[in-house]
């Protein structure tokens, strides 16, 4: 073992939230060290591997896991390594690189509405949040600006400032669903962390339409951007460094964390603050893994809830045919949704949600299923283009309420590296399906005004999974039942921080990456104040 | 024009008016104003961030850096005390108010040709109309000799023609408009026009092109080949405006400076006169030029040899066509065709690949390109993070072999020295030596002559 490197500030995890902090910290001098247990990416390697891919449509072919710190893979066949107990499969996917999971995403970076965060006080479901919307609104604000965010004003989350930049240009078929459902249901620009202008040195969206699995073009930010960004402001980033323990001194403070090497050689790094961003599924895997004899049952958990509370947002949908042609996949992937029924009254009884519309190309589904039919020949290319300019999608994206039972544990089986790989347990509570079954009357409505024929419902009691993994680390004012406070400091060990999706009591009706960049640069200036200088950070 | 619309006019004049002296007039401040604008004043006296006219922006030269000085009408640290024939002085013959010589990276060779009413114009708008700003950037310091000041009053009795500009009455008035915007205010000379061994530029190749550190101001003669002879007026007119010209060439590298903060500006009359004297500068065909730069290559790709074909784990390895594939398909599209609206442009049909010269490809590649104002801006993302000198060595030989010119020629040494700034200089040794040989001649005069002295005592 060797001990060979120390710094103010260690972060674990090298994603859009790790970064963004780990930037603050260094812009305002302090030393940082950044700790990441997959490899570099390079956005032109990323762009060749997707267009040589004999398997395009599978968004993760890119990202190939690798042995030291292998991450989940479905396609053509599961890795085995996010162990299912059940009774719900939580096919989680998520990439263990430096910048993270959003190297690859539609880029959504939607605030929450303000109840939201009372659903126990308005509502009765759920809990309350340690701090209310209007607290968060600055740094709501600071992270559009450093993300560069687009959108429309009117999607029900107040905000004191304008965006950095007005929507992305509304595609064709948003267009048409806009103005075929009005005045029925008000169809707006999602709020996107994508340029629509020359924004930071980065390039406006021209509409390459492969958002996921990457966007060519840096048009939208990712968490490689940010990385890039830590960096540049003096913050030293080391990939390939596994952690795998986080050690405590006699009074329960932070000492140091141990990382492999991808040969497996252990190394040890101390410091001041140690701030865990390795995501909702990593970080609670790397609290239980550090158990020790003080702590039994893993660190920053005397509540028993490190893990515990996984949410995430499933969806059900409709597919259909439309009376005109829309031509999806000309723009991004998810450009436009409808917002109308995140909050209201009606969610003391069921999940809210938003409507969102997909824009993703739809000739490569629409062929499987033509092969699939057995369709040939000159009906072949008439049928593909009949149904690839006409085929549309409408998906809820519903919220799912906190339920210990729901948690991310550690199975008895270890990845090559030896160590535990994480193990998901899940169910999709009652509650989310009533807020399935509600959409029901919705989706119908929409393909009627759309004039929508070959309506096709995803099968029932299926959930497809949305990505937005949520609330295993969840925080609240009493530690009885939660693992940190509201500035992401946990509340049995006063150095170690957590940034990250998995602070989020409860997981609303939003893609959770801009809530929790928000929450992230407040830890930073909690930890650091932006007008602090080396010394008081010593002080600190 | 409505009556309320029209005395507001009038008022604004008199307001404008009353806030300067009697004999300047409004009319004169605007024409001051926009000959700073064809001037392109701003650009060099302005900090990145600073405000303008304040100076402080450091210019690399061979030299050294030359940083630009205070030209707003500060009394305590800009030009606020300059009589207008000191303002002249300083503009035409490279003199400051204390008598010292301001270096040639002030190009007041060129701005020697700006009539004395132009002058007035200008001198008006900087005493009137420009916000004083009272601070001083930092001094200029060369490397011996170039620090004494003073031996620029040799270069300027070499090289220094202090006539303003004499129209040539056998050409059109527009010929004429042109040629004084092209060689007086816009000082195109001063980057297109190569530069002898002691910076000054050699007025027997006027435009044909010079190296600028990295980048190479390419030749704007009316050569049809080499220069600009094969594009029309239209052309010129819009490439001077917007930065590109269809189906040709579009700014990059200082030229979207030039654009963005000078010549977009310029009223259309003056843009086309511009071209009217550029097409007449007389033509200089580079060696090997055997085909308009503009018009070489055509659209083609090598998809069949990178479709399910793994990447090599060797990134450096990657051939050409799959750098093209990874990091350039996406924008100028599989073919090389660009982006419908040509927003993106065609790499064939190009100057950037159709020109022999590597540089300004290479330090495309490297550096990107950002032009425009905020809004409708353009940029293409530099990818000298990304690429190695090897990949981008690579991926422009794959861009001339495909799109442009296939007798240029490229190797990762070339890449390496323009990402470094481009081709040293020897001027500071030069002139170190050129010093050392004139004291040198010095005493050799002074011993034949004792001798001389001797023999004739004898």
């Amino acid at each position: 073992m060797t001990t060979d490197l120390s710094s103010d500030f260690v972060v674990i995890g090298s994603g859009i939230c790790g970064s963004l902090v780990a930037r603050e910290l260094a812009m305002r001098g302090a030393s940082v060290l950044i700790l990441e247990a997959g490899p570099r990416l390079d956005r032109g390697r990323l762009v060749a591997a997707f267009r040589n891919s004999p398997r395009r449509s599978d968004w993760m072919s890119p990202y190939p896991a690798v042995a030291w710190a292998p991450h989940p893979i479905y396609q053509p066949e599961d890795n085995g390594y996010l162990v299912q107990a059940g009774p719900y499969p939580y096919p989680a996917e998520y990439i263990r690189a430096v910048g993270g999971t959003t190297w690859h995403w539609a880029a959504q970076a939607w605030r929450l509405v303000p109840n939201d965060m009372r659903i126990r006080s308005l509502y009765d479901v759920g809990v309350d949040w340690p701090m209310t919307y209007e607290e968060l609104d600055p740094w709501y604000q600071r992270a559009e600006e450093i993300i560069g965010v687009a959108g429309a004003e009117n999607t029900g989350s107040p905000r004191q400032k304008p965006f950095p930049m007005t929507p992305v240009a509304e595609p064709w078929s948003m267009r048409r669903f806009r103005e075929r459902l009005a005045p029925e249901y008000a169809v707006v620009d999602n709020t996107v962390a994508r340029n629509s202008r020359p924004y930071d040195g980065r390039p406006a969206c021209c509409g390459n339409n492969s958002c996921q699995p990457i966007c060519p073009i840096n048009a939208q930010y990712t968490g490689g951007v940010a990385a890039d960004a830590a960096e540049a402001a003096g913050a030293k980033l080391l990939p390939n460094t596994v952690v795998y323990h986080i050690e405590h001194d006699a009074t329960g403070h932070i000492a140091a964390v141990h990382y492999f090497d991808p040969d497996k050689t252990s190394h040890r790094v101390t410091g001041k603050q140690f701030i865990l961003a390795a995501n909702g599924i990593e970080s609670p895997k790397l609290l239980l893994l550090s158990a020790s004899d003080k702590y039994p049952a893993g660190l920053a958990n005397s509540s028993g809830m490190v893990g515990r509370n996984l949410m995430d947002h499933p969806s059900t949908s409709l597919t259909f045919y439309a009376e005109e042609e829309l031509w999806l996949g000309r723009g991004p992937q998810s450009p436009s949704s409808i917002n109308t029924l995140r909050d209201g009254a009606f969610r003391r009884e069921h999940a809210p949600y938003r409507l969102d519309f997909t824009n993703i190309n739809q000739v490569f589904a629409v062929t499987q299923s033509l092969i699939a039919e057995g369709v040939y020949g000159a009906e072949f290319e008439k049928q593909l283009r009949w149904r690839a300019a006409r085929q549309c999608n409408v998906k809820n994206v519903l919220e799912v309420l906190p339920n210990p039972d729901n948690r991310i544990a550690l199975s008895a089986q270890k990845d090559a590296m030896g160590i535990p790989k994480p193990e998901a347990h899940y169910s999709i509570g009652d509650y989310t399906r009533k807020g399935a079954e509600d959409s029901k009357p919705h989706f119908a409505r929409i393909a009627e005004l759309m004039g929508g024929t070959g309506l096709r419902y995803s099968a029932e009691g299926n959930f497809a999974n949305n990505q937005h993994i949520t609330g295993t680390l969840g925080m609240g004012s009493d530690p009885a039942n939660s693992v940190a406070d509201s500035y992401g400091r946990t509340h049995d060990h006063e150095n170690l921080f957590i940034c990250g999706t998995g602070l989020m009591p409860t997981s609303a009706t939003m893609n959770s990456t801009l809530t929790a960049i928000a929450l992230a640069l407040r830890t930073a200036d909690h930890l650091l104040p932006a007008n602090a200088s080396k010394s008081a950070e010593h002080a600190a | 024009m409505n009556a309320s619309l029209r005395i507001g006019c009038l008022l604004c004049l008199l307001t404008a008016s009353a806030a300067v002296r009697a004999d300047t007039t409004a009319d004169q401040v605007k024409r001051g104003e926009y000959l700073a604008l064809a001037s392109d004043c701003v650009a060099c006296h302005t900090a990145p961030g600073g405000k303008p006219f304040a100076g402080g922006l450091a210019m690399a030269t061979p030299i050294g850096a030359i940083i630009s000085t205070n030209i707003t009408p500060s009394k305590t640290h800009g030009i606020g005390n300059y009589s207008q024939q000191q303002f002249a002085d300083a503009l035409r013959r490279g003199i400051r108010v204390d008598g010292a010589h301001l270096y040639p990276a002030m190009p007041y060779t060129s701005y020697a040709l700006m009539d004395d009413a132009d002058i007035a114009a200008l001198y008006a708008y900087f005493m009137h109309a420009v916000a004083a700003v009272d601070t001083s950037p930092a001094q200029t310091s060369l490397p011996f000799p170039f620090d004494i000041r003073a031996s620029m009053a040799v270069w300027n009795l070499l090289y220094l023609d202090a006539r303003p500009f004499i129209p040539d009455a056998g050409k059109s008035a527009q010929w004429n408009r042109g040629a004084y915007l092209v060689r007086g205010p816009a000082h195109c000379g001063d980057c297109h026009t190569p530069r002898n061994l002691l910076m000054a530029e050699d007025s027997s190749a006027e435009l044909a092109g010079a190296q600028l550190g990295s980048w190479f101001a390419p030749n704007i003669t009316s050569d049809a080949n080499s220069g600009i002879g094969g594009w029309s007026d239209q052309d010129i007119v819009d490439y001077l405006r917007t930065g590109r010209a269809a189906g040709k060439a579009q700014a990059a590298g200082p030229m979207t400076e030039a654009i963005d903060r000078s010549l977009q500006f310029l009223r259309d009359a003056d843009l086309k006169a511009m071209a009217t004297y550029l097409r007449s500068v007389p033509a200089r065909r580079d060696a090997g030029d055997d085909a308009p730069s503009y018009a070489r290559g055509q659209a083609g790709d090598q998809l069949a040899s990178n479709r399910g074909v793994p990447l090599p784990d060797d990134a450096q390895r990657m051939s050409g066509a799959q750098l093209y594939d990874a990091y350039c398909a996406t924008c100028h599209q599989a073919s090389g065709e660009g982006s419908f609206d040509a927003r993106m442009p065609s790499l064939f049909h190009n100057t950037a690949s159709g020109r022999a010269r590597h540089d300004n490809l290479v330090m495309v590649i490297l550096d990107g390109i950002h032009r425009g104002a905020e809004g409708r801006d353009v940029v293409m993302p530099g990818f000298g993070k990304e690429l190695s000198d090897t990949q981008i060595a690579v991926l422009a030989a794959h861009v001339y072999q495909m799109y442009g010119n296939p007798h240029a020629t490229i190797s990762a040494e070339d890449v390496r020295q323009l990402r470094a700034g481009g081709p040293e200089s020897h001027l500071v040794l030069l002139a170190r030596l050129g010093f050392a040989g004139a004291i040198v001649l010095v005493i050799l005069f002074v011993l034949w002559w004792r001798r001389r002295r001797r023999r004739r005592v004898r």
